[in-house]
C-alpha cells in the first residue's frame, strides 16, 4: 500500500492530475465561502461579458454569475460521479464476481445479460430511464449506475477467473469456507487494483454522462450543474460565448486530472500491464 | 482437392456460420429490447390522450375516450405487447399519434441523415486513428508523439456536446466557414451535386465533434498496439531480413496492429449511436437521434420504441462490420490461404 | 360585386343592436401577385383545422378554410362568409346570409348545407370547444342556399364572438357526410373555401399554398402563393430571418431574446398584434387545494411577492404586458378598476405572519413544488425566476421537470401543488374566461378545465347570468363585478398578456388586420 503511494508520488502525469483534482475538490467545498449567495440569484444585468464589475466569468440570460454557478456546480458533479460509480460497482462487481466464481452456466447467462448492456447504446437508454422516471438526481445516478457497469462487470469477472485457479484460493474452498467468504476476504483483496483503476475512469465517464443528460434537460433542475450551464447557454451562443466556455473547461480540466490520476494509479498498480511510456 | 479450395470451402462455412450466429443474437436482442423498452415507457406517468387533446386549447371526457379507443390505449398492456412484438417481426413499428403516420416511415425518414453521421464519424474516428495511432508509435519519443498523446489525452475528457458548441463558436460565429446546424440551407434552388457538396459542408462539424473522442482512444490504442508489435520477434526477423521500413510497417506491424482497434471500436458502437442523439440536439441534425429526444418530450410511445429498436440494430450492425474488417485483415487467415 | 351593392345588401339586413362595421379595407389599387414565405413551427400534424386544433394546425388552416364571421382587433364582428347577419331582440335566432358565389376549392359551391353541416354535425364531434358552444343550438334551418337560421336553446350573446375561422371553419358537407370524419382520405387534400388552397405538402420541408382562382371576394386574394417552411430549429428560423429567406414569422418562431436584436433590422416591423382574439393569459397556478394555498392571505402574498415588472424584462425580454386580473385588457369586458398587488416584500411577509406561518430557522416558512410547463426554455427559466423571488419571503420553491405527457397529466389530475398556466380567452369572457373559475367545470382530468378548484356560488352565478344576459352594458356590470371578487380571492396569481413577436416585411399589407391576426385566411395581404 505505502509502495504504490511513493510509487505513484513519483509518477509524473498521474501527479499533475492529483493536483488539478485536488483543486477542484477544494474549490467544491470551499464554494460556500467564496461565493456565498445562491447560484440561481439573480445578481446582476443580463449577458454581462467577462471582467465585468463583480462577475469574473460574465452573467447570464437572467443576470446570474457564472462564476458561482461553476463553483457551487463543482459539488454537484463530484457527488454525482461518485456516488454513481459507486452505484455500477456495486452492480458491476457482484455480477462479475459470481460469474467469475461460479463459472459455467452461471457465467454463461450473466455474460448474455453483460453483452446486451453492452449492446444496447447506453447514453440512449440513460434518457429513457431519467425521461421515464423524472429527471431527479437519484433517478440521474440510478441511470448513470444501470448503463456503467457492464465493463466493471467484465474487469470483475476476468480477474476472478485469473484468480480462481490459484492455490491459496483451492484452499480455502477445501477447508469448506463459504463461498462469500472466499470471494470477500481471499478474491477481492487481490483483484481490487484493476477494479480500483477502472473504477477512478469510471468516475469521469460518470461526469460526463451526467453532463450530457443536464445539458439536454434532462438533469435536476433544482441543481446548478456544469452540464446545465452549458445547455441553458447553446440557444444564446452568439450572444454570450462565455456561458458555455467556461463550465465546459471545468468538466475538461476536471475529466482530465480523474483520467490522469486513474492511469497513473494503472502504471503503478499493474506495472506488467502497463505499457511502455 | 487443393488445399487452397479446401481452405476457400473452410472460409466460406466459417463465414456462413459467422453470420448464423449473429442472426440469432440479432434476433435475440431486438425481441428482449422491444419488450424491455415497451414495460419502461409504459412504467411512466402521462395519458398520451390526454396530451392530444390538451393540446388543442379545450378538452373534454368525450373527445379523449375516442382518442382512447383509436389509439388502442384501452387494452390490457400484455394484449399491447404481444400485439407490439407481433408487429415487430413482420416489420410494423406502428402508428405515431402526435405525427400522424407510420413510426417506419418516420424512421425511414430520419435513417439516413443519422447513417450518414455515424458512418462518417465512425469511419473518420476510426482510420486517423489507425494512421495518427502508427505515426505516433513509430516515432514513438520524438515530439510528434508526445504532441499526439497530449491533444488525444484532451479529447478525450472532453464532452463530446461541448466540443461541437465550441467548434460552432470558432467555425460559425467567429470565421463563418462552416454552417452551424442543419442539414441542408434552405431556400436556395441546388443541383443535385450542389445539394451532396450542402449536405457535406453541412456534416463537418457534427462528424468531427462526434468523431473525436474515439479518434482519442484509437490513436492511443493504435500506438501501444503498434509499439507492441515492433517489439516481438517476427518484426525484428524482418529488420534483420532487410525489407524496407514503409513495408515492414505496412505488411506486418499495421495488420496486426489494427487488430485491437477493430474489436474496441466494434465495442464502442454502442457510444458512438448514442453520443450522436446528443451532436443531432446541438447541429440541429434531422436524425433518429433529435427524433427520439421530441418522442421523449411528446411521450410518443411508438416512435421511442421504434427508433431505440432500430438504433440498437444499427449497433449490432456496426459490431457485424466490425467483425467482418477483423477476419478479412487477421493475417493468420490469410497467411493459411496462401501456403 | 363591387363595393356599392354590398353596402346596399348591408343596409338592407341591419341589426337590432348596434351597427355592423364595414370590416373589408381595401387599400386603393393593391399590388396583385407576389409569393409570402413564412414558417410554420413545430409541423402541423393535419392541416384540417375541424380536426386538431393545435396551433400550427390553425394558422396555416385559416388560410384554407373559413367561417362565419371575421373579428377587428378590437373584437367586432366582421363579415366572413356571411355578408350580413340579424340577431332576434330575445337573443334566441341568429340569422346569416353568405356571399353568392362561394367555392370550395374543388369547384362545388358553398352553399347554407355545408354550413349547418359543419357547425352542428363535424365540429361537435371534432373540435371539444366548438362542441361546448354549438351544442347550445336548438335548431338550424336552411330556407335558401345563401340563408342560415340558428335557433339558440337559451339566450348565450356569446355565440356571436365564437364564430372566427379558428372555432367554426365551414367543411364541404358533400365530403364528409356520412364518413369517418378523422380517417376520410380527403383529409389529405384539405379541401375549403379560403383564398387558398393546398398545392403540396413536403414533410419536413414546406407547406406550399396557391391562389384559389374562384375566390368569392373580387380582386382577392392578391397573393400568387403562401409557402410555409419547417424550420425546428431556433436558430435557423432567426437566420432565415435575417437573411431575408422569410417574410413573416408569428408566435414563438423568433426566441424572445432574439427579438432586441432583429428588430434593429430595416426590413422589418415588429408587432405584437394580431393574438387580441386569443388574448393568450399567463397566470400561477395554485392548486387551492393544497395548504397553505387554500388561505386567500396566502395567495395574496405571493402575488405581492412577484416583482412582476423585473420578470417581464430579465425572462420575457419586456415583451409582455403586466396582467391585472383574469379578463385580458384585450377581451370584451375587461375591467380595469380592480384591486392591485404592488410589488412589496413587506406586505407579502406581513400577511404570512399574519396567517401563523413563521420562517424556521433555515428562513423557510413552508416549502412548495413548482410544475415546470415543459413547451421551452422560456418556461424553464420563468420557473427559475419565480423561485428566486418567493425564496426571498420564505416560500420555499423545488422545480419540477417533466415530459408534456406527464405535466398534462398531473396537472389535470390535480397532481401537483405550483405550475404555470397559459389560456386563450377567446374575446369574451364567457368563452375562455369563466371556464376557470366556475364550479362547475371542477372536471378532474380535463385540462384547462377549473383546475385550481376554486369555488365561489357568488363568482358562479355572476358568469351564469352574464353569459344569458343579452344586453352588452348589463353583461359589462356583472362580468366587472366579478372581476373584482375574483381580484381580491386571487385564486391563481395573474402574471402577464403574453405577446408574441410577429415579424412582417415592410412590404406586406393587411397582415394583422384581424383579431386573429396571422390565423385570418390573409386574403387582403398583398405586397404594397
Amino acid at each position: 500500500m505505502m509502495s504504490t503511494l511513493k510509487s505513484f508520488l513519483r509518477h509524473p502525469t498521474g501527479m499533475i492530475g492529483l493536483f488539478v483534482l485536488l483543486a477542484v475538490v477544494i474549490l467544491a467545498v470551499s464554494a460556500p465561502w467564496l461565493f456565498p449567495d445562491d447560484p440561481w440569484d439573480m445578481v446582476g444585468a443580463p449577458f454581462q461579458p467577462p471582467l465585468s464589475e463583480g462577475l469574473w466569468l460574465g452573467s447570464d440570460m437572467l443576470g446570474r454569475d457564472v462564476a458561482a454557478g461553476i463553483a457551487h456546480g463543482a459539488r454537484i458533479s463530484l457527488i454525482i460521479g461518485v456516488i454513481s460509480t459507486l452505484t455500477s460497482l456495486i452492480i458491476g462487481v457482484t455480477i462479475g464476481a459470481t460469474a467469475g466464481y461460479f463459472g459455467g452456466k452461471v457465467d454463461e447467462v450473466m455474460m448474455r445479460i453483460t453483452e446486451l448492456f453492452q449492446t444496447i447504446p447506453g447514453f440512449i437508454l440513460a434518457i429513457l430511464l431519467v425521461a421515464t422516471l423524472g429527471p431527479k438526481i437519484s433517478n440521474v445516478i440510478f441511470a448513470i449506475g444501470i448503463v456503467s457497469w457492464p465493463p466493471l462487470a467484465r474487469l470483475t469477472r476476468a480477474e476472478f477467473m485469473r484468480l480462481r485457479g490459484r492455490e491459496f484460493v483451492q484452499a480455502a474452498v477445501c477447508q469448506g469456507q463459504r463461498p462469500l467468504t472466499v470471494v470477500l476476504r481471499r478474491i477481492l483483496p487481490n483483484a481490487i487494483s484493476p477494479i480500483i483503476v477502472t473504477g477512478s475512469l469510471a468516475v469521469a465517464s460518470a461526469i460526463l454522462i451526467e453532463s450530457a443528460l443536464s445539458f439536454m434537460g434532462l438533469g435536476d433542475p433544482n441543481l446548478m450543474s456544469w452540464g446545465f450551464m452549458i445547455g441553458a447557454a447553446r440557444t444564446v451562443i452568439r450572444q454570450a460565448w462565455w456561458m458555455s466556455v467556461f463550465p465546459g473547461l471545468a468538466i475538461l480540466l476536471t475529466v482530465l486530472a480523474i483520467n490522469l490520476v486513474g492511469e497513473g494509479l494503472n502504471d503503478v498498480m499493474n506495472p506488467r500491464i502497463s505499457r511502455r511510456r | 482437392m487443393t488445399s487452397a479450395s479446401i481452405n476457400s470451402g473452410g472460409r466460406v462455412f466459417a463465414v456462413a456460420l459467422a453470420l448464423a450466429g449473429w442472426f440469432v443474437k440479432f434476433v435475440a436482442v431486438v425481441l428482449v429490447i422491444a419488450t424491455f423498452n415497451f414495460i419502461l415507457v409504459h412504467a411512466a406517468p402521462g395519458d398520451p390522450a390526454q396530451v392530444i387533446a390538451g393540446q388543442s386549447g379545450a378538452s373534454d371526457e368525450k373527445l379523449l375516450a375516442q382518442l382512447r379507443a383509436e389509439y388502442g390505449l384501452d387494452k390490457p398492456y400484455p394484449i399491447q405487447l404481444a400485439n407490439y412484438l407481433k408487429r415487430v417481426v413482420t416489420l410494423d413499428l406502428g402508428y405515431s399519434y402526435r405525427q400522424q403516420r407510420t413510426v417506419a416511415s418516420l424512421i425511414l425518414e430520419r435513417l439516413p441523415a443519422t447513417l450518414l453521421l455515424t458512418a462518417t464519424a465512425f469511419t473518420l474516428a476510426l482510420l486517423s486513428g489507425i494512421i495518427l495511432g502508427t505515426l505516433a508509435g513509430v516515432r514513438a519519443g520524438k515530439w510528434s508523439d508526445t504532441l499526439l498523446t497530449i491533444v488525444s489525452l484532451l479529447l478525450y475528457a472532453t464532452p463530446v456536446f461541448w466540443l461541437g458548441l465550441m467548434l460552432v463558436l470558432l467555425f460559425s460565429v467567429q470565421l463563418d466557414w462552416l454552417p452551424a446546424f442543419g442539414y441542408v440551407t434552405i431556400g436556395v434552388p441546388m443541383t443535385s451535386l450542389q445539394r451532396m457538396g450542402d449536405i457535406g459542408m453541412h456534416l463537418i462539424l457534427p462528424a468531427v465533434s462526434l468523431a473525436a473522442v474515439y479518434l482519442a482512444i484509437y490513436t492511443r490504442l493504435m500506438r501501444s498496439s503498434v509499439l507492441d508489435v515492433t517489439h516481438q520477434d517476427f518484426i525484428k526477423t524482418a529488420k534483420a531480413k532487410g525489407l524496407k521500413q514503409g513495408r515492414i510497417i505496412i505488411r506486418h506491424i499495421l495488420r496486426n496492429a489494427m487488430l485491437p482497434i477493430v474489436t474496441v471500436a466494434g465495442m464502442q458502437a454502442g457510444a458512438l449511436v448514442g453520443g450522436a442523439v446528443v451532436i443531432e440536439t446541438v447541429f440541429a441534425w434531422p436524425g433518429l437521434g433529435r427524433l427520439i429526444y421530441d418522442a421523449l418530450l411528446q411521450r410518443d410511445y411508438p416512435v421511442l420504441l421504434g427508433v431505440f429498436l432500430v438504433m440498437s440494430v444499427i449497433v449490432i450492425a456496426l459490431n457485424l462490420l466490425t467483425d467482418t474488417i477483423y477476419r478479412v485483415i487477421d493475417p493468420r487467415v490469410s497467411v493459411r490461404a496462401a501456403s | 360585386m363591387n363595393r356599392r351593392e354590398f353596402a346596399k345588401l348591408m343596409g338592407v339586413s341591419a341589426v337590432a343592436l348596434s351597427g355592423i362595421p364595414l370590416g373589408i379595407t381595401r387599400a386603393a389599387g393593391q399590388t396583385k401577385g407576389g409569393t409570402l414565405n413564412t414558417i410554420i413551427q413545430p409541423e402541423p400534424p393535419i392541416l384540417v383545422t375541424a380536426l386538431n386544433q393545435q396551433q400550427p394546425t390553425l394558422t396555416l388552416g385559416g388560410k384554407i378554410y373559413e367561417s362565419l364571421l371575421r373579428y377587428s382587433p378590437d373584437l367586432k364582428p366582421m363579415p366572413g362568409i356571411a355578408q350580413s347577419w340579424e340577431v332576434s331582440p330575445d337573443g334566441l335566432t341568429y340569422t346569416f346570409k353568405l356571399f353568392p358565389g362561394i367555392t370550395f376549392h374543388d369547384g362545388k359551391p358553398l352553399t347554407s348545407e355545408d354550413v349547418v353541416f359543419s357547425m352542428t354535425k363535424m365540429l361537435p364531434e371534432t373540435h371539444a370547444r366548438a362542441r361546448a358552444i354549438y351544442s347550445r343550438i336548438d335548431k338550424a334551418e336552411t330556407p335558401d342556399p345563401l340563408t342560415v337560421i340558428f335557433k339558440m336553446k337559451a339566450p348565450f350573446a356569446p355565440f356571436l364572438t365564437a364564430l372566427d375561422c379558428t372555432t367554426g371553419p365551414i367543411v364541404p358537407k358533400h365530403i364528409y357526410d356520412g364518413s369517418d370524419f378523422r380517417k376520410n382520405p380527403a383529409n389529405a387534400q384539405a379541401i375549403g373555401s379560403g383564398p387558398f388552397k393546398l398545392k403540396e405538402w413536403v414533410k419536413g420541408s414546406h407547406v406550399h399554398l396557391v391562389r384559389h382562382e374562384g375566390y368569392y371576394r373580387k380582386d382577392e386574394p392578391y397573393l400568387d402563393e403562401v409557402i410555409y417552411r419547417i424550420i425546428p430549429d431556433a436558430a435557423s428560423r432567426s437566420l432565415a430571418l435575417e437573411q431575408g429567406k422569410i417574410q413573416l414569422t408569428q408566435w414563438n418562431d423568433i426566441e424572445f431574446y432574439d427579438v432586441a436584436r432583429l428588430s434593429k433590422l430595416p426590413n422589418y416591423e415588429m408587432t405584437t398584434k394580431g393574438y387580441e382574439y386569443f388574448a393568450p393569459h399567463q397566470w400561477l397556478e395554485l392548486n387551492n387545494r393544497v395548504k397553505p394555498m387554500d388561505d386567500k392571505r396566502f395567495r395574496q402574498a405571493i402575488a405581492h411577492a412577484l416583482d412582476l415588472k423585473s420578470m417581464a424584462q430579465r425572462v420575457y425580454f419586456g415583451m409582455p404586458k403586466i396582467a391585472t386580473g383574469p379578463v385580458s385588457s384585450k377581451t370584451r369586458f375587461y375591467e380595469k378598476d380592480v384591486k392591485r398587488y404592488d410589488y412589496s416584500l413587506e406586505k407579502a411577509k406581513a400577511l404570512l405572519d399574519e396567517m401563523g406561518l413563521k420562517p424556521g430557522a433555515d428562513g423557510k416558512r413552508v416549502t412548495l413544488k413548482y410544475l415546470i410547463p415543459p413547451y421551452g426554455e422560456v418556461y424553464q427559466r420563468a420557473g427559475e425566476f419565480i423561485r428566486q423571488t418567493l425564496g426571498r419571503v420564505g416560500i420555499d420553491i423545488q422545480l419540477e421537470n417533466t415530459d408534456v405527457g406527464g405535466w398534462a397529466d398531473k396537472f389535470s389530475n390535480w397532481d401537483y401543488e405550483m405550475t404555470g398556466n397559459l389560456v386563450y380567452q377567446y374575446g369574451d369572457p364567457a368563452l375562455g374566461v369563466s371556464r376557470t373559475y366556475i364550479s362547475s367545470n371542477i372536471k378532474k382530468g380535463i385540462l384547462f378545465s377549473n383546475t385550481a378548484g376554486y369555488s365561489n356560488p357568488e363568482v358562479d352565478k355572476l358568469f351564469d347570468e352574464a353569459a344569458s344576459a343579452t344586453d352588452d352594458t348589463r353583461r359589462q356590470e356583472l362580468y366587472s363585478k366579478v372581476q373584482k371578487i375574483l381580484v381580491e380571492d386571487v385564486p391563481v396569481i395573474w402574471m402577464f398578456e403574453a405577446a408574441y413577436p410577429t415579424f412582417i416585411d415592410k412590404r406586406l399589407k393587411n397582415v394583422t388586420s384581424t383579431g386573429v391576426g396571422v390565423h385570418e385566411s390573409f386574403s387582403s395581404v398583398s405586397f404594397g
